[in-house]
């Protein structure tokens, strides 16, 4: 009974009485009493009940304090998270259950410690997780640890859609350079079609705000060229929509008046050229900028600029490949005439901009564009094209497709240029701007703002990829989550409605304004 | 920054998160990182998506140093790893956007002072300063950025109002702009002073 001797000992000592010398026996007596015995045990065993009594209530204190984090919810979406007890409770839980409130969508399984299910409203819920430790019983109150779920609204549910033109009246809309929220087209262009559709971005819709983005196409019946422009005016810009307008209608505008006879056979010279070589050019033309020094800066570029002389054979050294003086001719005839119907938009930018006293930059507006023509043996295709707005030219069997320019894309979302910065003109890389194909025929000429691109292709990496432009089509005629088929047929008179729902496809970021021009 | 007015903030803060999850925009592209600065930086949060964003509560220190020179060093380095730019092979993300929120003046001065050309060469869409009471420095602020704003008192109201604009701020910065242009923000509200 070494314990009890000990006990009695400690006790004794505590309460200061002497037992030592003849007084020790004493002691040894007492403890071998079996009544004493006996109310050793019942005090030993009663510490036992008060420390498993606070050990329990310390374990519950400490589950209740524990940081539990559980993943935040969307409306609408499947939601499942497991409780890990084990981590929580270090073992000690028995019994489980949560405390949440009614019509919340979510069902908390107790045999398998999961809450889950299909939550149906957003919000910082609080909710209430209960249990039972080792040692209680289903008599014994569960204990609460409050825990919040944060469940996120449906983002689709989010978008409004309000719009530009809520209770305004003519004069304001005129006031306002307001343009409709979706436009859409299908026409022969030449001898192809043009399917082409404009849709607010879902921001703008958002926000009651104008469509930014802006498109025009004409048939030239006189030479037979036809043109497609597509623009994107910038978010940042509070009269862009103004300005993506001018810039495409600029560039119509130019080649109606300066697409004379005389221009129109030097072209029709050099795609003769491809006709009897069969072959388009071994490379893009190395262009370099003929009219820099023209082109100089700011303010007096622009009336420099109107006032270039055009560039003439005279100027470029004698060459005797054929080849080499036909990429010449493809050179001088870019610039000559693209390069001032691009520098036209922007001087109707610039006037535009000194007529209503903003600034120019209140007009940002990116622009793209292409020529063609069709030949006996084929289709010349000329563009331009300054932004991050892709043309991309698909041949007739789907083999090769040609990216026809680069994109001016920055380190960071939404950095571009725009026609509107004069810079672009002096800037060494202005005739790179251009180009210049002949192909037999092509099945798809497409032209896109970057509402549609970077949903769609993501990288500009993926706009050279042929397998990228498969997918693309394959997603226009059905192959996407909404079911939405465009079906590129001459005599389908719904193509530009068509085309039109099909562009309100979802993606979660990007909800820019969306264009999309396809001549087929 | 204790007592009151860290608990206004805090308040502020939620509702500012909980005004941006229900702006659609955000919900779809906004990343969230929090750094405090005392005499300790910690990166309270790493960078979150708006979604799964959970916002803690901001505890300070009665007193002691306020290190924000080591506090922009720490956030040079997030920002240099964290934020992905763009080539052809991968989408860049927005600029992102800085909010500084100081109720004193930075104790770490040299180190500051050499933070701040490294931070401004990291192309922010806008950093704002935002300096709280009567103890906070605006011209050491204006060192960093033009856009100071001086919030006379700390209390819910003014905060609320502050974290409001804060995320008009950010539903600003997710639009398209030219190279190398900075941002146009909103007007502050009448609450807040724009030190010039």
């Amino acid at each position: 009974m070494a314990d009890i001797n000990d006990y009695m000992q400690r006790l004794l000592k505590s309460k200061e009485i002497d037992v030592s010398g003849k007084r020790a026996r004493l002691v040894d007596e007492f403890i071998a009493d079996e009544d004493n015995i006996f109310t050793f045990e019942q005090i030993i065993s009663n510490q036992q009940i008060l420390i498993d009594r606070f050990m329990n209530k310390l374990k519950v204190y400490d589950i209740i304090n524990q940081h539990l984090q559980i993943p935040n919810g969307t409306v609408d979406k499947y939601y499942e998270y497991k409780f890990d007890l084990i981590k929580l409770g270090k073992g000690e839980i028995i019994f489980s259950d949560l405390e949440y409130p009614e019509d919340f969508g979510l069902t908390y399984n107790n045999e398998t410690e999961t809450l889950s299910g299909i939550p149906k409203q957003s919000g910082d819920f609080k909710i209430n997780f209960l249990f039972r430790i080792k040692g209680e019983n289903h008599h014994t109150d569960t204990h609460r640890k409050p825990i919040s779920l944060i469940i996120n609204a449906d983002p689709k549910s989010l978008w409004k859609n309000i719009p530009s033109d809520e209770g305004k009246d003519d004069a304001w809309k005129i006031a306002n350079f307001w343009k409709p929220d979706n436009e859409n087209a299908f026409e022969k262009l030449g001898p192809k079609k043009i399917v082409v559709a404009s849709k607010r971005g879902r921001s703008h819709a958002n926000v009651g705000s104008f469509r930014d983005d802006h498109f025009a196409y004409k048939f030239l019946e006189s030479n037979g060229w036809s043109i497609v422009c597509v623009a994107d005016g910038a978010g940042s810009a509070k009269l862009s929509r103004q300005g993506s307008k001018i810039a495409c209608e600029a560039v119509i505008e130019y080649f109606e008046n300066n697409m004379t006879q005389e221009i129109s056979d030097s072209i029709d010279e050099i795609a003769r050229f491809y006709e009897t070589r069969n072959q388009p050019p071994a490379n893009q033309p190395e262009i370099e900028n003929p009219g820099s020094a023209a082109l100089q800066n700011s303010e007096e570029t622009k009336e420099q600029a109107a006032n270039t002389t055009p560039l003439t054979e005279t100027e470029t050294t004698i060459q005797t490949d054929p080849a080499a003086e036909i990429q010449k001719k493809i050179k001088l005839f870019l610039y000559n005439n693209l390069g001032k119907a691009s520098f036209a938009a922007h001087k109707k930018l610039a006037d535009f901009a000194k007529e209503q006293n903003c600034q120019l930059k209140d007009l940002h507006s990116t622009l793209i564009f292409a020529l063609f023509k069709k030949y006996e043996s084929g289709y010349a295709v000329l563009t331009f094209g300054v932004g991050d707005c892709p043309i991309g030219l698909i041949n007739q069997d789907f083999t090769a497709l040609k990216l026809m320019n680069w994109l001016d894309v920055g380190e960071f979302g939404g950095g571009t240029r725009f026609i509107t910065m004069p810079e672009i003109f002096t800037s060494e890389k202005f005739p790179t701007r251009f180009n210049f194909e002949f192909i037999s025929d092509f099945s798809y000429l497409v032209l896109m703002t970057d509402g549609i691109y970077d949903p769609k292709f993501v990288v500009e990496a993926n706009l050279e990829k042929l397998e990228a432009w498969k997918g693309f089509i394959n997603d226009l005629d059905g192959t996407n989550d909404a079911n939405a088929k465009v079906e590129f047929n001459a005599d389908n008179h719904e193509i530009a409605n068509q085309l039109s729902e099909w562009m309100d496809f979802w993606s979660p970021g990007n909800h820019d304004d969306r264009t999309l021009a396809i001549v087929f | 920054m204790y007592g009151e007015p860290i608990q206004a903030l805090n308040n502020a803060l939620s509702s500012m998160v909980n005004t941006l999850r229900s702006d659609a925009h955000a919900l779809d592209s906004l990343w969230i990182s929090i750094v405090t600065f005392d005499r300790e930086v910690n990166e309270l949060v790493p960078l979150t998506e708006l979604a799964s964003f959970q916002l803690p509560e901001i505890v300070c220190p009665q007193s002691g140093p306020t290190h924000t020179g080591k506090a922009l060093e720490m956030l040079y380095q997030k920002v240099k790893n964290e934020v992905i730019k763009g080539d052809a092979t991968q989408k860049g993300d927005w600029k992102p956007l800085l909010f500084l929120f100081t109720d004193g003046k930075p104790n770490d001065l040299q180190l500051y002072r050499e933070m701040v050309p490294k931070i401004q060469s990291l192309n922010f869409g806008a950093i704002v300063c935002c300096a709280a009471g009567n103890l906070a420095d605006d011209s050491l602020l204006k060192e960093l950025t033009s856009d100071v704003l001086h919030l006379d008192t700390a209390d819910s109201a003014t905060l609320k109002q502050f974290f409001k604009w804060v995320s008009e701020t950010i539903e600003q910065g997710n639009k398209s702009q030219g190279t190398g242009e900075s941002m146009a923000l909103p007007p502050p509200p009448k609450e807040i002073t724009i030190v010039i």
